[in-house]
């Protein structure tokens, strides 16, 4: 699971940093202590979207690594896909720049219907089966954490977390990430751990180097 | 005769009287534990019916609740309501529960209640947040219209984990009713944790028929009571006596009061057990003047029977006592009856014995009396006898007294003897007294007396006849029989003696010829001082057979007249005979 998030992520790193000489870019790598996860089992490296006493949180945990300042954000070009699959969302987290087109495609015999109450998007994809097309997808242009969810299945859930970097990385499931492509200057690290809990850490990046940055 | 009529009267009286007290005492008994039997089932059976509609009502509400609880349940699942509860939008969560709630609200444009009563779906609802606080609705969203202060009393300390019941009483500007509210958990479906809950209300179902004598329910919250079939006065006095009585709540006796003037039952139950909103009593009122009407009924056709009873069973006790009592009297009259006569025989009793002792002491004191002048007066004719210068007339007049003195002598000794005889004073010493030797003394005596009749006397005594008695008693009753044969006989006439020996008995019969006795005087010869026509000239006293009868009789033998006819009289007397022992 964790592969083929990275693997997109790495593609549009890849893509945004191309412009760029890459000898001038930073990088960050570093370790995040990231919390106790409850007692939930996971099946097939199954992530799954938990709201406890109003606090939003991956569970096994995850954390979201990015870049916030002041540089120039290019435009995003690709689009992003939340699948239904097995009745479940694939990913289960996805950060995304602001801006990104997100598919809903729906690979499940079943019929979905995608939507969102949360403040960031709200939308509400209807009811659609699989094979209907244009797939339905929405454009998320404003920053912040939005919850999908499915009308017909309660349980479905998953977050977008809309950045408006395009510097961001997955962490690992042991908390480890490197950020590559970055631009040097002073910039403020972050991670998201949790809709409650965002860490931060003022960086300052010189070009060419590779600094590392644990967290705590 | 008085006094036993009373001591009857009283008696029969007693008897009957203790039956009617016994047989009232027992009916009223039994009369008093048929009307509390009655009267106890009477109560149950009101009990009983009571029960049955309270728990029919309850039954009923029971499956109402259970189907409310069952489409909220379904309800609070709903997805869009907790995206709107957790994804910070609860501005969304009104509009997205307006579809949801269609199924089981119903809310009118004007306002809460009123109209459709029947309709099982509420008539209003809100949303609580996680502390339990009330989620005002947006303007736009009609979710039922409640003051502020109503929809504050939604509110609740925290979401319970069970849906919870209560009851919410409408100001009175809007509406007098009392709704059943419902508040429900509206739990995560990942992480099983409340996130908000539901209220919903309801108006009660209607359950009291206007019918009289059903039941009449309502509600008393917070101290206030609720009951719309109820006028504002009854509905007050009602309240102000539950709030001061204080009604045991699990009490199944209803308790008694007097509503707007009719009589009625009124039970207290409490509805909402446990429940985190204000407890609720539900209050039932049981109209029972048409049972205790009934029942009033029933108690004065059971005294009425029992009168009934009581008089039949006066009737018949009066009719027993005098059966009964019959017997009784006559025994009381009977014994009453012997005391009397043995009373006036023992009074009779006495007198004879006073009597008798009288005579006795007169017969005696008189003999004596007469004996002594009579003995002075023949001495003083002997005296005079032996003087020498008497003429022979003079000899002979004074001869005839003296003989007369003799006879005198005579008569008294033998009255004497008589009284002693009545007395019983005589006792008789049996011994053996020769019987033939008597006779033949006597028969020796008589043929040296003068004769003027010339009478001959023929005999068959049989030799050595003993018979038990006194000598000097049996000479006497001989010599008066043989002396009357002599005298009562004619000239040329005859005297017969026979003795006849059977067995333990001697019989000897006296006969002689003459004028025989008239055949009316026969039963009077034995009397005392009878002379009869015959003796008129005969010299005697009178006394002879009587005393001679009386003898006999004291000697265990018997002296009785044979016949007296055709010129033949005979007597028989009868001894009791004896063996020479010491013969005399």
């Amino acid at each position: 699971m964790a592969s083929r998030i990275f693997l997109p992520l790495f593609l549009i790193c890849a893509v945004l940093f191309s412009a760029k000489p890459a000898h001038a870019q930073a990088i960050i790598e570093g370790h995040v202590q990231l919390p106790k996860s409850p007692a939930t089992t996971v099946m097939n490296q199954r992530y799954s979207v938990i709201t406890s006493e109003g606090v939003v949180s991956i569970s096994p945990p995850l954390a979201v690594v990015y870049l916030e300042g002041t540089f120039p954000v290019p435009k995003p070009t690709t689009t992003a896909q939340v699948v239904q699959r097995d009745y479940t969302f694939v990913p289960a987290i996805l950060p995304v720049q602001v801006g990104t087109r997100v598919e809903f495609p729906n690979e499940d015999k079943a019929y979905h219907n995608i939507f969102s109450y949360s403040p960031a998007k709200r939308f509400d994809l209807g009811r659609y089966r699989g094979d209907e097309r244009p797939i339905p997808s929405e454009v998320f242009d404003q920053a912040g954490l939005v919850t999908l969810r499915c009308d017909i299945h309660d349980h479905m859930r998953a977050i977008i977390l809309v950045l408006a970097t395009p510097y961001f990385v997955l962490s690992d499931t042991a908390g480890d990430f490197r950020l590559t492509g970055l631009p040097p200057g002073h910039y403020t690290l972050k991670v998201w751990l949790s809709s409650k809990t965002t860490l931060e850490r003022p960086v300052d990046l010189q070009p060419g180097s590779t600094q590392r940055v644990d967290f705590p | 005769m008085s006094v036993e009529g009373k001591s009857n009267l009283s008696f029969r009286t007693k008897l009957f009287v203790t039956m009617m007290l016994v047989v009232s005492g027992i009916t009223i008994l039994t009369l008093y534990f048929a009307e509390n039997r009655a009267a106890d089932s009477f109560e149950r059976e009101l009990k009983g019916e009571f029960q049955n509609s309270l728990a029919a009502m309850h039954q009923a509400q029971l499956i109402w609740h259970t189907a409310i609880m069952e489409r909220c349940r379904i309800l609070v699942r709903n997805p869009r309501i907790h995206a709107a509860l957790e994804d910070n939008a609860l501005d969304l969560l009104y509009p997205s529960a307006r579809e949801e709630l269609q199924e089981i609200v119903m809310v009118r444009e004007s306002g809460v209640g009123g109209g459709d009563q029947q309709s099982l779906r509420a008539k209003f609802y809100r949303f609580l947040d996680r502390e339990g606080r009330v989620i005002t609705p947006p303007a736009e969203i009609n979710a039922g219209t409640l003051t502020l202060r109503e929809e504050s009393l939604l509110a609740l300390p925290h979401i319970p984990a069970t849906p919870q019941l209560g009851y919410l009483p409408l100001d009175k500007a809007t509406n007098d009713d009392i709704f059943e509210i419902i508040a429900l958990p509206i739990i995560s479906t990942e992480t099983g944790e409340v996130v908000a809950g539901l209220v919903l209300g309801f108006a009660p179902m209607d359950l009291g028929s206007p019918e009289p004598g059903a039941i009449k329910s309502g509600i008393q919250i917070a101290q206030q009571l609720h009951l719309p079939a109820l006028s504002a006065r009854g509905r007050d006095a009602l309240n102000q006596t539950l709030v001061t009585t204080h009604i045991d709540h699990t009490q199944t006796n209803g308790l008694r009061v007097e509503i707007d003037g009719v009589s009625c039952l009124v039970f207290q139950q409490l509805l909402n057990r446990d429940s985190l909103y204000p407890p609720a009593h539900e209050v039932c009122l049981y109209q029972i003047d048409r049972l205790v009407q009934r029942q009033h009924e029933l108690r004065w056709r059971i005294i009425g029977g029992g009168i009934l009873a009581l008089g039949l069973a006066l009737l018949v006790s009066g009719f027993l006592a005098a059966r009964l009592s019959r017997p009784v009297e006559k025994l009381v009259h009977d014994s009453a009856e012997n005391l009397e006569l043995r009373q006036q025989a023992e009074a009779a009793l006495a007198t004879t014995n006073r009597e008798l002792h009288r005579s006795i002491r007169f017969s005696a004191d008189a003999s004596h009396q007469l004996k002594t002048p009579v003995a002075v007066l023949r001495a003083g004719l002997e005296e005079l006898l032996a003087k020498r210068h008497l003429t022979p007339e003079q000899c002979d007049e004074l001869d005839s007294l003296v003989h007369q003195t003799y006879r005198l002598s005579s008569v008294i000794e033998d009255l004497l003897l008589l009284s002693r005889m009545e007395a019983g004073r005589l006792k008789i010493e049996f011994a053996p007294v020769n019987l033939s030797h008597l006779l033949d003394g006597w028969l020796d005596d008589f043929g040296a007396l003068p004769d003027p009749l010339s009478l001959t006397v023929t005999t068959e005594i049989p030799p050595k006849v003993y018979i038990a008695g006194e000598k000097r008693y049996i000479t006497l009753i001989l010599q008066n029989l043989l002396e009357n044969a002599r005298k009562y006989n004619r000239a040329g006439g005859r005297i017969q003696v026979v003795v006849i020996p059977e067995g333990d008995r001697v019989r000897l019969t006296i006969g002689n010829t003459g004028r025989a006795i008239p055949v009316s005087a026969q039963e009077h010869i034995f009397e005392r001082f009878h002379r009869g026509i015959v003796g008129e000239d005969i010299p005697g006293h009178g006394l002879g057979l009587n005393l001679a009868q009386e003898l006999t009789r004291l000697h265990d033998g018997d002296l009785r007249l044979v016949r007296s006819e055709n010129d033949w009289t005979e007597f028989e007397i009868q001894f009791r005979s004896a063996t020479e022992e010491h013969a005399t």
